[in-house]
C-alpha cells in the first residue's frame, strides 16, 4: 500500500453517516411514559405470580400424568416472567416492587378467584380452559400490544422481555389447547368447557384484560359531537 | 383451592397402588426386593437379584419425583409472599417444579428402559406428607435438605450401578438428575440459613424435623454411610449442596441407629 492509498482510506473512514442506518426505522417516542410503563409492569408481575402459584398448586390435584407434569414445566416459566418484571421495576425508578406488584383493580381479583377455584380431581378440563383458553390469550394480547407500542429504542429492555416471555407464552397456550382437546370426547364436556370459559370470560372482561382497561389500548375514534 | 392439600386426596390414573407406611414396611416382598433385610448388602449388578432391586428402586425414584413435584407445587401455593416466605423463595420451589417435572419424565423412561411398568410396585405418600408441612421453613428443612439429600444418595449409588452394569443411558441421566438434586439440597440449605437468621429456636425445630425425616428415610439403616449400605450417603454432593462434615456426620449415625434398632426390633 502507497502512501497515497493509505491517504484515501484514512479520508473514506472519516467520511460521515447517519446514526440511524436506512433499515433501521426504529422511532421515538413511544406509547408509555416511565410510570405507565411500570404500572403496566407491575400489573404483569402480579399476574404472573398468580398464575404460577396455581399452576403449582394444581399439580396436586390432577390426575392425568402429562397434564401434571406439563402444569409443572409452566409454572416455572411463568415465574421466570414474574422475576424478570420483577427486575425490570427498580430500572423504572420503582425501588420497592412490591409497592407495584399489585392487581389493576378488584374485577381481576374476582378473575383470579374463579380461575383458581376448581381443585378436584374431575375439573382438569376448567383448570386448563381457565389458564389456556382465557388468561393466556389475553396475556398475550396484552404483552404484544405493550411490545408494538412501546419505543425500540427507550423501552427496549422491556420489549427483550416481553418477547421472551411471549415466546414461552405461545408455547404454553399451544400446549394447554392440545391437552384441552385431547381431554374433551364428548358433546357434554365441550359445553362444560365452553360454560367455564364464558364464566371467566365475562370476569376477565369486567377487569378490563390483565392490566385493567387499556390493556390493548383503545381502537376507536374519538368523536367530537356538535 | 385450598391451602395445605392432604396427602390421601393426591390425584392419580389408575395404574397407581397407593400403600401405606405400614404395609410398606411390614411387607416381606419388600425386603426381599431390598435384599433380604434391613443389613441388605450394596446395590451391585452382579447380585442375582441386583436387576431387581434397581428396577424397584427406579420405580420409587419415579413416583417420588412425582411427589417432589407435587410438594414443590403446593410450596409455591401454599404461603404468601411477603406474609409468609420471600417472592425469590418461591421462584426457587418454582425453578423446582419444572426439574421435578423432568425428573419424572427422565425416571419413567428410565424405568420403561429398564423393564418396568407403571404401577408395578406400589407407592406410598410419606415424601409428600413431609411437604405439607404448615411451617414453610419446616418444609424446605425436611424436603430439600433431608429427602432431596436422600435423592442426592440414590442418584450416586443408581449412577454407580449404571457404570458397573455398562448402561451408559442410565449412569448419563442419573448423573444430570444428581447435579440437579445438588442444586435443591443448597436451595433448602441456603433458605433454611436466611429465615432463621434471628430465629434459632425456629432453626433448631427444622433441623428436629430434618433428624426425624432423615431417620424415617433411612429406611432401617437402608441408606447410610457404611460400605455395605444399598444407598451410600454421599459427602462430596452434600458438601457442595451446603452440608458441614458434622451434618453428615450426624445422618450417618441416625442411619446406624435406625439399622440396630430394626435389627433389635
Amino acid at each position: 500500500m502507497t502512501d497515497r492509498d493509505r491517504g484515501t482510506c484514512m479520508a473514506e473512514s472519516k467520511r460521515p453517516r447517519e446514526p440511524f442506518a436506512p433499515w433501521d426505522r426504529r422511532e421515538l417516542p413511544g406509547l408509555f411514559d416511565v410510570e405507565e410503563t411500570a404500572r403496566r409492569i407491575g400489573h404483569y408481575k402480579w399476574m404472573e405470580t398468580k398464575l404460577f402459584e396455581a399452576l403449582g398448586g394444581w399439580v396436586a390435584t390432577v390426575p392425568e400424568l402429562d397434564v401434571k407434569l406439563r402444569l409443572g414445566t409452566h409454572c416455572y416459566h411463568h415465574a421466570f416472567h414474574a422475576e424478570l418484571f420483577h427486575k425490570r421495576l427498580p430500572e423504572l425508578r420503582e425501588m420497592k416492587p412490591e409497592r407495584l406488584t399489585v392487581p389493576p383493580n378488584e374485577e381481576l381479583v374476582a378473575f383470579v378467584n374463579a380461575m383458581t377455584e376448581p381443585e378436584a380431581s374431575g375439573q382438569t378440563i376448567e383448570k386448563l380452559v381457565g389458564v389456556y383458553r382465557v388468561l393466556l390469550p389475553a396475556t398475550i394480547a396484552a404483552y404484544t400490544y405493550h411490545r408494538n407500542g412501546t419505543s425500540r429504542i427507550t423501552d427496549m429492555p422491556t420489549i427483550r422481555i416481553l418477547e421472551m416471555a411471549l415466546k414461552d407464552e405461545y408455547e404454553d397456550w399451544c400446549d394447554g389447547e392440545m391437552l384441552i382437546q385431547s381431554m374433551i370426547e364428548t358433546p357434554e364436556e365441550v359445553d362444560r368447557a365452553a360454560a367455564h370459559q364464558a364464566k371467566l370470560q365475562k370476569l376477565l372482561l369486567a377487569a378490563g384484560g390483565i392490566a385493567g382497561p387499556g390493556s390493548i389500548g383503545d381502537p376507536y375514534v374519538d368523536v367530537v359531537e356538535d | 383451592m385450598r391451602k395445605i392439600f392432604p396427602a390421601e386426596e393426591l390425584a392419580r390414573d389408575s395404574r397407581f397402588i397407593r400403600q401405606s407406611n405400614e404395609a410398606r414396611f411390614s411387607d416381606p416382598r419388600g425386603a426381599r426386593v431390598g435384599g433380604g433385610s434391613a443389613a441388605s448388602t450394596k446395590l451391585t449388578p452382579e447380585q442375582a437379584n441386583g436387576p431387581d432391586r434397581a428396577r424397584a428402586l427406579m420405580h420409587g425414584i419415579f413416583v417420588g419425583e412425582i411427589q417432589a413435584l407435587e410438594g414443590a407445587g403446593r410450596t409455591c401455593f401454599d404461603f404468601e409472599v411477603g406474609e409468609d416466605v420471600p417472592f425469590e423463595l418461591k421462584l426457587d420451589m418454582a425453578r423446582q417444579c419444572w426439574d421435578e417435572a423432568r425428573h419424572c419424565e427422565i425416571s419413567v423412561a428410565l424405568a420403561d428402559h429398564m423393564g418396568t411398568e407403571l404401577g408395578e410396585y406400589a407407592e406410598n405418600t410419606t415424601l409428600y406428607e413431609a411437604a405439607c408441612n404448615p411451617d414453610p421453613v419446616l418444609r424446605l428443612t425436611g424436603v430439600n435438605r433431608a429427602l432431596e439429600g436422600l435423592a442426592i444418595d440414590v442418584f450416586s449409588t443408581m449412577k454407580e450401578f449404571g457404570n458397573l452394569a455398562g448402561d451408559p443411558v442410565l449412569e448419563f441421566c442419573e448423573d444430570w438428575m444428581l447435579a440437579d438434586e445438588v442444586t435443591h439440597v443448597k436451595m433448602g440449605s441456603d433458605w433454611l440459613r436466611s429465615l432463621t437468621a434471628k430465629d434459632p429456636e425456629r432453626r433448631s425445630k427444622a433441623l428436629e424435623f430434618q433428624r426425624v425425616v432423615d431417620k424415617l428415610f433411612s429406611f432401617s439403616g437402608f441408606r447410610g454411610d457404611d460400605e455395605d449400605s444399598p444407598i451410600k450417603l454421599t459427602r462430596q454432593f452434600r458438601s457442595l449442596a451446603g452440608f458441614t462434615d458434622d451434618e453428615v456426620d450426624d445422618i450417618a449415625d441416625l442411619a446406624r441407629e435406625a439399622k440396630a434398632e430394626a435389627a433389635t426390633a
